[in-house]
């Protein structure tokens, strides 16, 4: 009897599996597939025999590998300037630069385009300037828009660096260079691969940035949303789906196998910070030129969305709020709220259930659901959107919301997943046997003893969803139609009509919401983890 | 006693993963009250007899009878058996409290019953004024008192202890292997009872069972093992390490 009871519940869990990888499998695979099959020679031999294909390539090749390093370099060093000096204010520092994580990369491209075009706020105040279109204002958004991620990167590396193999070098005499390449970089190698793989597959991905400051240097992630958008012209669309995702799959496997041998280092003693006030006044220096070049943007769209005509008459007024609003702003800003909701409560459902099982339910098919999980990583959002309108379009599915939420959630769900199964990997792995041995069921200790030690991680994965889906213009530009547009796609919209105010307006009230979920987080973060701290420091005294 | 049948009877225990046996044919039997020690090196097939005793486990063949009826195939959670695991497994996000009355809560107990059971079982296990605190704010012994406290709840007949002490200092050990051993005697509770520290199993057992891969070598009393080890094995892995923790301490007792 209980053999066959046993049976029936391991058969349980590996039906789920299996139908979630049908699930995954249904929204990814065969959407790129479906798109694969849409190349045919003749799509194929007419961009590869274009005379400026070969500089579309290493056009997106140069931008992207020359951002990269931008980015690892000033985050780096921002990340050493936080961790390893004395500096104060170092929470407001991290408050400011999660900001400009919060809105879209394409409005980092337009803040470009206000401070340094033509008609730019500083182009006119410096009396020079102008010349951001092109390779240079590619490099400085994509800059600003990935910087925060590689930073909140590495200073979190940095942050639980054991200090112990210095303190030995320290006393062995070893010179802080030796240092310097025998521990730092072995020790960083593989997060800053990851962090590299990171930000390189995001801004080599994008098409806001290059969109908004690329002028006539084209990359393929532009030159396949106008093919989209522009020339409807799917069959060309796929072939440039198919070179993006080229990039996007080697990075993804790279990150795979870099993971896959983890350095798992146990943290035994916090950094010893000396005092150097020279040090620690460089490293104010740097922090504030990051953070106001960061924050640019920002600070000229709040000047931009209250001035009455950019760039003639910069007097104060808020009509342009109600200009925006007129436009039917409200509108697309209550569509991107229902989607990013759905998209967050549905997303940390799915989420949950499949890093459960492949976390805590272990059998045969765990690896196959993990590996499926995460595989929408590898693929960019334009090539998602892509590929779901070639294989959704005329089904009852085609211009709904529905599409937008399911491709938002494939889209973003491999962090979220991963959040999830560090936390439940890292929770007693006996609970479950405690609940047999007195008699409660999986599904008991799950809701009573499992979900709410993960609390925090499950409101982080709502944040990231949330946050992600208001922001994004890849997957949605594709799929939306006038009615379920996003607000986010507005601000491409406006800009191409020259209505820079109400673009600004938008992306502001983008970066509103966003700070109000962050901010709600955060908050209840504090308080829940205000108790543990009171806690611990009970137990130190 | 003598004439009374065994509490639990093991016969020709088996388990095989796909490439390794990872018990080989064992038998043994357990008296009524009686408090047996699985000693043995890590990866000899303690921790396997345990989880297939309880029924997180199932065995390739072989049977398992208590009080004469075979429980082999019964749900872990009515064989009348209780386990501690090695690292608690406590419920974090629930007070002690919460933790020893969580199992009586969903047995469907009335909640008055429930918290009276609770409240006398975490007053005999010492932890009154801990009552409302989370395991979290608990030393690592009194966090393994909860443990005991809500697996004792239940009325097990028989307990089973996997390696409980090896996360804890010294002091603490040899306090609650104290308590442990009360407990037994009180409740009368039979209990088996894993480690691979000699010392302890030595100063808890009534009788010791001594493991090497997959197999059982010897089980008898701490007397009888002293006095006529089974072979090498027990002699040098037993008897060996033991006089030679005696000898390095031996010195200084003049």
């Amino acid at each position: 009897m209980k053999k066959i009871r046993k049976f029936a519940s391991a058969h349980k869990l590996n039906a789920t599996k299996v139908l979630l990888i049908c699930v995954f499998a249904a929204l990814v695979l065969i959407p790129l597939v479906r798109m694969l099959t849409n190349i045919n020679g003749e799509s194929l031999k007419s961009v590869l025999s274009q005379e400026s294909f070969l500089s579309l390539i290493s056009n997106s090749l140069v931008a992207t590998a020359l951002s990269t390093l931008t980015v690892l370099i000033l985050a780096y060093v921002l990340a050493i300037c936080v961790e390893r000096t004395n500096i104060k204010g170092k929470e407001i520092l991290n408050i400011l630069l999660v900001l400009p994580m919060l809105i879209p990369s394409i409005s980092h491209g337009m803040g470009l385009v206000v401070m340094f075009g033509n008609n730019g706020l500083i182009t006119r105040i410096l009396g020079f300037g102008g010349n951001i279109y092109g390779l240079q204002g590619i490099i400085l958004g994509s800059v600003m828009y990935a910087f925060p991620v590689a930073y909140l990167m590495i200073a979190d590396v940095l942050k639980y660096q054991d200090c112990s193999p210095y303190q030995a070098a320290d006393i062995l005499g070893i010179p802080k260079w030796r240092q310097f390449t025998s521990i730092t970089l072995p020790y960083l190698r593989k997060p800053l691969i990851s962090v590299t793989l990171a930000v390189f597959t995001m801004i080599i991905t994008d098409y806001g940035v290059p969109l908004m400051v690329g002028g006539m240097y084209k990359t393929l992630p532009v030159v396949l949303y106008q093919e989209i958008i522009g020339q409807l012209n799917f069959e060309k669309g796929s072939v440039y789906g198919l070179i993006l995702l080229i990039p996007a799959v080697i990075g993804f496997i790279f990150d795979v196998l870099n993971k896959d041998k983890g350095n798992s280092t146990f943290v035994s003693g916090k950094m010893l910070i000396k005092k150097n006030k020279l040090r620690d006044g460089a490293a104010y220096i740097f922090c504030g030129c990051i953070c106001f070049f960061l924050m640019l943007p920002i600070i000229v769209f709040g000047i931009l969305a209250f001035s009455k005509r950019y760039p003639s008459d910069i007097s104060f007024t808020i009509k342009n709020i109600s200009d925006a609003l007129r436009l039917n702003a409200g509108t697309y800003m209550l569509n991107s709220v229902k989607i990013a909701i759905l998209v967050a409560v549905i997303g940390v459902v799915l989420a949950f259930v499949t890093a459960y099982l492949t976390s805590r339910a272990k059998t045969k098919m765990s690896k196959a659901l993990h590996l499926f999980a995460i595989t929408s990583a590898a693929v960019p959002g334009v090539v998602l959107g892509l590929s779901y309108i070639l294989t959704f379009k005329g089904s009852f599915i085609y211009g709904t919301l529905a599409i937008l939420i399911m491709a938002n959630i494939i889209h973003f769900i491999s962090s979220p997943y991963l959040m999830m199964y560090n936390s439940l990997s890292k929770l007693n792995e006996n609970l479950e046997n405690v609940g047999k041995t007195i008699g409660v069921s999986r599904f008991r200790i799950i809701i009573d003893v499992i979900i709410p030690q993960c609390k925090l991680t499950l409101m982080e994965m709502f944040s990231y969803f949330f946050v992600n889906s208001m922001m994004t213009i890849s997957a949605v530009s594709f799929l939306s139609t006038t009615k379920t547009k996003p607000v986010a796609l507005m601000i491409n919209q406006f800009e191409a009509q020259m209505q820079l105010e109400e673009a600004a307006v938008v992306s502001l009230a983008i970066l509103l919401v966003n700070l109000l979920i962050k901010g709600i987080v955060a908050l209840i973060k504090k308080i829940s983890t205000k108790k543990k701290v009171s806690v611990f420091t009970e137990e130190a005294m | 006693m003598e004439t009374k049948q065994p509490k639990l009877i093991v016969k020709d225990l088996k388990k095989i993963y796909e490439d390794k046996c990872a018990l080989n044919s064992v038998s043994f039997d357990v008296k009524e009250g009686e408090f047996l020690s699985i000693l043995g090196p890590s990866g000899c097939g303690k921790t396997t007899i345990l989880r297939i005793l309880i029924g997180l486990l199932d065995a390739t063949s072989g049977t398992i009878i208590k009080d004469g009826v075979d429980i082999t195939n019964a749900p872990a959670s009515s064989r009348g058996m209780g386990i501690v695991f090695q690292n608690y497994a406590l419920f974090e996000n629930m007070t002690v409290l919460g933790n020893v009355e969580y199992a009586l809560k969903i047995r469907k107990e009335t909640k008055a019953v429930a918290r009276e059971r609770a409240l006398s079982m975490i007053e005999r296990m010492g932890l009154s004024e801990h009552i409302n605190k989370k395991p979290g704010e608990l030393s690592g012994g009194q966090q393994q008192r909860v443990a005991i406290a809500r697996t004792m709840i239940l009325n097990p007949e028989i307990i089973l202890f996997d390696e409980p002490m090896s996360a804890l200092d010294v002091a603490t050990r040899i306090s609650l292997r104290k308590e442990i051993k009360d407990i037994q005697k009180e409740f009368g509770t039979t209990m088996i009872y894993i480690t691979h520290d000699q010392e302890e199993a030595f100063a808890m057992s009534d009788r010791l069972m001594v493991m090497k891969e997959a197999n059982i070598e010897q089980i008898d009393t701490p007397e009888n093992i002293i006095d006529h080890p089974a072979n090498e094995y027990v002699q040098s892995f037993v008897i060996d390490n033991l006089q030679a923790k005696i000898n390095s301490l031996v010195k200084y007792l003049r």
